[in-house]
């Protein structure tokens, strides 16, 4: 008879193998995935890996494409670890990137580097503003964060519409492109070494929340949150002041997303061009076991995914639509992965009973 | 009607784990009886009835039905059987409608037929005078209304054995007055019922009172043949001794309570009125059923529940608005009943459960947790509280209950520098771990500490306490000197007898 046990602990070796299989079980699947589809799998491997890792060009992209990932992947981490369910990574990184343009507008003539400080500020505090909404909700009147940061993603994302299909953010002259006259250089990112500054700011947003989770009494609650609410709040700690803290905390992460994109590489607000980094955000957060340092690894890899699928797509006749389904099925096989190292399979013979 | 009674339980037998719940118990209900089960909170009554009812099945024993051995293999195989059971706690679908909760599980075919049943329905409210709309959705009923929709389910199915399972701890005096009329006429239909009540009152209306203690039938008497007094000693046990606890430190007054109410709309209050002080070095002992107000009262001296009206004072310092926090900083520290949802963070390690509550204070310096001081006063509680762990950082989750038990009562102590609440701070533990605890409470008295200990154990009340305040619906009953109480004292007021009139 074989039956399924709960183990008593877990320790980080076992996690690790489980990981590294489930990564190599997705990558198995999605192969099947390539070859059932009628393409040649050991080529579309071979380009993916060229695309993202071939040179240092490819791998300069692979790294720009990881940043914004890290961040919406960091802001479910904060959330998620608390129990506070935030589906507004999408939302929140739109409003960080509206109100970084806002500000920008604000500070015409302004130097650099106050500008661009200044910039970053408001982008977070517009995040953080979103995400905070929601918190407000649900401590107040109880409503699920899940429900109102999802439905706020789609406020969000038709205000940016109509600001700039015809209205005041709108570059004159060119309706049809749904787009912001391009930003001053004085607001742009500074590079180094041919990466924006977002990749400074992800590590070290990473390192901060690696130590606010671990270090802080702010952490102390957001763990304690999410593992037992009633027991934090019999021992005096204000739940609503916590949800509002980390919601804050998660919107601001988010929001930096949007506007390292659009302040480090596109430099002008345009309709769609951040789609997707906010719910992709989710799955780097989850497949990085809600850990800060396991996200940004896992930010890495789902950006040289997305660099290498370009490369693919031009190259072979893969369509790069492969790349959100390896996601998801990475997704799968991860997650499936952190469940089952909890378990083993214990063999006894028939007939004896524990 | 023959002689053969409706029911008849021999030798039925119940284990929980190394728990008996039942053991060897024998009674018989007869058509038209109705027979009372007695007993303290944890005798075995509800498990009784959920054997009865079909829920469990018993480990051993024969349970007969009209002279008919039965088995039943569910819940559904009794009431086909004509077994029904009234739960204590309400089993129906709140977004259901009255109709629908009552034919829920008894659909034939592929299509309820509803006409008939709610004709059924309408017919059985008339008999008995229940003004329940049929198509009323249960979850805008009151609470009371919801123990009638119990009771119609029950109805529905032509019991021939009807279990009350405490069914007027949610109801008003007129509404319990209505419920004893239901009883009468079902016995003059030759219903054979069994009530489990703690009440006093409605005990003595049954004809025959079953006494259980620790899971077995310890006494049988007619109703007519018996007083109150002598079913509470049955109940509770006959030799209780007093530890030697030292002499009382006659303090001063420390805790104040002072006519404390939490209302609850459309319902009873979990407090009324509720007033008492209790001085330094003393151990004020609070008895009563579960469910009566001990453990609002503890919440709402800890600020964990806002009164409605009343107050609460600290060496002369009212609390009002004070947060949780705010209280505990003033020396107050609080066990709570449930100590794994309640009183720790079980995937949190031994530390940081120490740590909590003092994590922005003690445990804090400058922007950080300080870990190194969590890490020493874990180790000391680990070797002060002998709490059996490998290390600091073992998870509680892990630990035993009386382990985990004893991380709550090291961070507790130590933040009881003035006022300790110690709501059933030795259930479920084993009798050395309950020793221990017994011991740190006294020794909280001895240094000058207001006690207040909730404990459903009535022996372990009267051998701590100095004092003994009895609760009853929300009310405190009576307060009672611990020294000279006799068990049928308590017995009576936890009851709902107040002295004058027991």
């Amino acid at each position: 008879m074989i039956r399924i046990e709960r183990r008593a602990a877990t320790g980080w070796t076992d996690r690790l193998l489980a990981y590294v299989l489930a990564i190599a079980g997705g990558l198995a699947a999605s192969a099947l995935l390539m070859a059932v589809s009628g393409a040649d799998v050991v080529e579309g491997f071979s380009a993916l890996a060229e695309g993202a890792f071939g040179d240092t060009e490819a791998m300069r992209q692979s790294l720009i494409a990881a940043i914004p990932l890290a961040f919406t992947g960091l802001a479910t981490v904060a959330a998620f670890r608390a129990g506070i369910w935030n589906i507004g990574q999408e939302g929140q990184a739109f409003a960080g990137a509206m109100a970084g343009y806002w500000m920008s507008l604000q500070l015409a003539g302004v130097p650099g580097a106050v500008a661009v400080p200044l910039v970053l500020l408001a982008a977070v505090a517009g995040g953080a503003l979103l995400a905070m909404l929601a918190a407000w909700l649900r401590t107040r009147c109880a409503v699920n964060e899940i429900i109102s940061t999802m439905m706020m993603n789609y406020v969000v994302v038709y205000l940016l519409s109509y600001l700039l299909a015809g209205g005041p953010w709108t570059e004159a002259g060119s309706t049809a492109y749904h787009q912001t006259p391009l930003i001053a250089d004085s607001f742009h990112l500074p590079a180094l070494g041919g990466v924006h500054l977002g990749a400074v700011l992800a590590l070290a947003a990473t390192a901060g929340l690696a130590v606010l989770i671990g270090r802080t009494p702010l952490g102390f609650e957001l763990r304690g949150l999410g593992l037992n609410p009633t027991a934090l709040r019999f021992k005096g700690v204000d739940v609503g002041r916590t949800v509002l803290a980390v919601m804050a905390l998660s919107g601001g992460l988010a929001a930096l997303a949007g506007a390292s994109e659009v302040f480090g590489i596109n430099f002008r607000l345009r309709a769609g061009v951040i789609d997707g980094l906010g719910y992709t955000g989710i799955i780097v957060g989850m497949i990085g076991a809600l850990d800060p340092w396991g996200t940004l690894v896992t930010a890495l890899l789902f950006g040289a995914l997305a660099n290498g699928a370009l490369y693919m797509n031009v190259l072979s006749d893969i369509p790069s639509a492969l790349v959100p389904a390896m996601q998801g099925i990475l997704l799968l096989f991860v997650l499936g992965a952190s469940v089952l190292v909890r378990y083993r399979l214990c063999f006894r013979p028939v007939g004896e009973t524990a | 009607m023959t002689d053969e009674p409706v029911l008849s339980v021999r030798r039925l037998t119940k284990s929980f784990g190394p728990v008996r719940a039942n053991n060897a118990v024998s009674f018989d209900v007869g058509a038209g009886e109705l027979v009372c089960l007695f007993g303290e909170n944890g005798a075995g009554k509800s498990t009784l009835s959920a054997c009865l009812a079909g829920l469990y099945p018993p480990d051993g024993g024969d349970i007969r039905l009209g002279g008919a051995p039965v088995r039943f293999a569910s819940a559904a195989d009794a009431i086909r059987a004509g077994v029904a059971l009234v739960h204590q706690h309400f089993v129906l679908v709140d977004d259901f409608t009255v109709l629908e909760n009552i034919v829920m599980g008894h659909e034939r075919g592929l299509f309820v037929r509803y006409q008939a049943a709610r004709a059924k329905l309408e017919a059985l409210c008339r008999r008995y005078d229940i003004a329940i709309r049929p198509e009323a959705r249960v979850g805008d009923l009151t609470v009371g209304e919801r123990q009638w929709v119990e009771l119609l389910k029950a109805l529905y199915h032509d019991a021939r054995l009807l279990i009350l399972d405490e069914p007027t701890a949610t109801l008003d005096l007129r509404e319990s007055r209505k419920l004893f009329r239901i009883i009468g006429e079902l016995k003059a239909e030759g219903v054979g019922l069994i009530l489990i009540s703690h009440s006093l009152d409605e005990v003595m209306q049954s004809d025959r009172v079953v006494v259980l203690r620790q899971g077995a039938v310890v006494g049988e008497r007619r109703t007519a043949d018996t007083t109150p007094e002598e079913l509470t000693r049955l109940m509770v046990g006959r030799d209780v001794a007093r530890a030697e606890r030292g002499i009382r430190h006659a303090g001063r007054p420390c805790l104040a309570v002072e006519r404390l109410t939490v209302a609850r709309p459309g319902a009873a209050p979990l407090l009324d009125e509720v007033s008492f002080t209790v001085a330094e070095g003393e151990i004020f002992g609070l008895a009563g059923v579960a469910g009566n107000g001990q453990k609002p009262l503890l919440e709402a001296i800890a600020g964990l529940l806002r009164p409605t009206s009343g107050r609460v004072l600290i060496d002369g310092e009212a609390l009002d608005e004070l947060s949780v926090h705010a209280i505990q900083q003033l020396g107050v520290g609080h066990i709570p009943d449930d100590r794994l949802v309640e009183g720790l963070v079980g995937e949190f390690s031994i530390a940081e459960n120490i740590a909590l509550g003092g994590h922005r204070d003690a445990f804090a310096r400058g922007a950080f947790i300080d870990r190194a001081a969590m890490r020493a006063a874990a180790r000391r509680a680990i070797v002060d509280y002998q709490i059996a762990a490998p290390s600091a950082a073992t998870a509680v989750r892990t630990l035993s209950g009386g382990n985990a038990q004893r991380v709550v009562l090291a961070r507790e102590l130590a933040a009881a520098r003035r006022v300790l609440l110690a709501n059933q701070p030795t259930r479920g533990l084993d009798v050395g771990v309950i020793e221990y605890i017994h011991a740190q409470l006294l020794g909280k008295r001895a240094a000058g500490c207001a006690v207040i200990l909730a404990s459903s154990e009535l022996k372990d009340l009267i051998t701590l306490s100095d004092r003994i305040g009895v609760m009853f619906q929300g009310r405190l009953m009576g307060i009672v000197e611990a020294a000279s109480a006799s068990l049928e004292d308590i017995g009576l007021l936890m009851a709902g007898k107040s002295r004058e009139a027991a």
